[in-house]
């Protein structure tokens, strides 16, 4: 199944500058995983040694929070859209 | 070294100004998408964080519209803006804190942070770079 991954962000230096990727995958890993075969690296980027996504990395399956969906083993449609933004916050 | 500039069109400032006003006590956030690291437009987005006064967190779902409508017109994310209601325009620690990763590499490499206080009645701008966690003013133009 067909998605497409858009990096706003630092994360786009893990795909060689590219801000939109087509990725291959029916949950979050699999998408991950495909997209690091062509990118070494971009796993690493996402998830930290357990597997898990990283504390300052959020990812969305359209406008749904992955973290809601079960994580790494959210399903993503085919012909979702990704957006993996890394975690904006500041204060006082 | 001559210190770096940062333009920043009257008309923006004026918008983000009015943005800081109208959500003070809250913090306001948002951001400015451009090219060749010229601001063109702003982008509000809603604080959703739990303490608003002394925080900030725009809405993911104003972040995902506004960074795809970003790639689709092939501008760059080129400043984070936020405000300080009650305290100086210039980056917290946590300002600071939250503008890296676990590495300690910027979240949003070259985008400048650009606060806005207004505690006063004469609004105070100023722009910054924070990386390894060292600020640097740029002479806002």
């Amino acid at each position: 199944m067909s998605v497409t991954v858009r990096l706003p962000g630092a994360l786009r230096d893990a795909t060689g500058g590219r801000t939109k990727v087509e990725a291959n995958g029916g949950t979050l890993a699999d998408i991950i995983a495909d997209i690091d075969r062509r990118h070494p690296g971009f796993r690493g980027r996402i998830l930290d040694d357990d597997g898990k996504l990283r504390t300052y990395v959020n990812v969305y399956i359209g406008e749904d929070d992955a973290r809601s969906q079960g994580g790494t083993e959210a399903v993503v449609p085919e012909g979702a859209e990704v957006m993996v933004i890394p975690a904006m916050a500041g204060g006082r | 070294m001559a210190r770096e500039g940062f333009a920043l069109p009257g008309a923006l400032r004026e918008r983000i100004v009015a943005h800081a006003r109208e959500s003070a006590p809250n913090e306001a956030c948002g951001l400015l998408a451009g090219k060749d690291g010229v601001p063109g437009r702003a982008i509000r987005c809603t604080n959703v964080d739990e303490t608003p006064m002394t925080r900030y967190r725009p809405d993911p779902r104003d972040l995902i519209r506004a960074f795809r409508e970003m790639d689709d017109r092939g501008e760059d994310l080129v400043a984070i803006y936020h405000s300080h209601p009650a305290s100086p325009a210039y980056p917290s620690p946590t300002d600071r804190a939250e503008s890296a990763d676990e590495r300690g590499e910027p979240r949003y490499p070259g985008a400048v942070y650009v606060l806005i206080s207004v505690r006063t009645d004469e609004p105070e701008i100023r722009a910054f770079r924070i990386k390894d966690d060292i600020v640097t003013e740029l002479v806002l133009g």
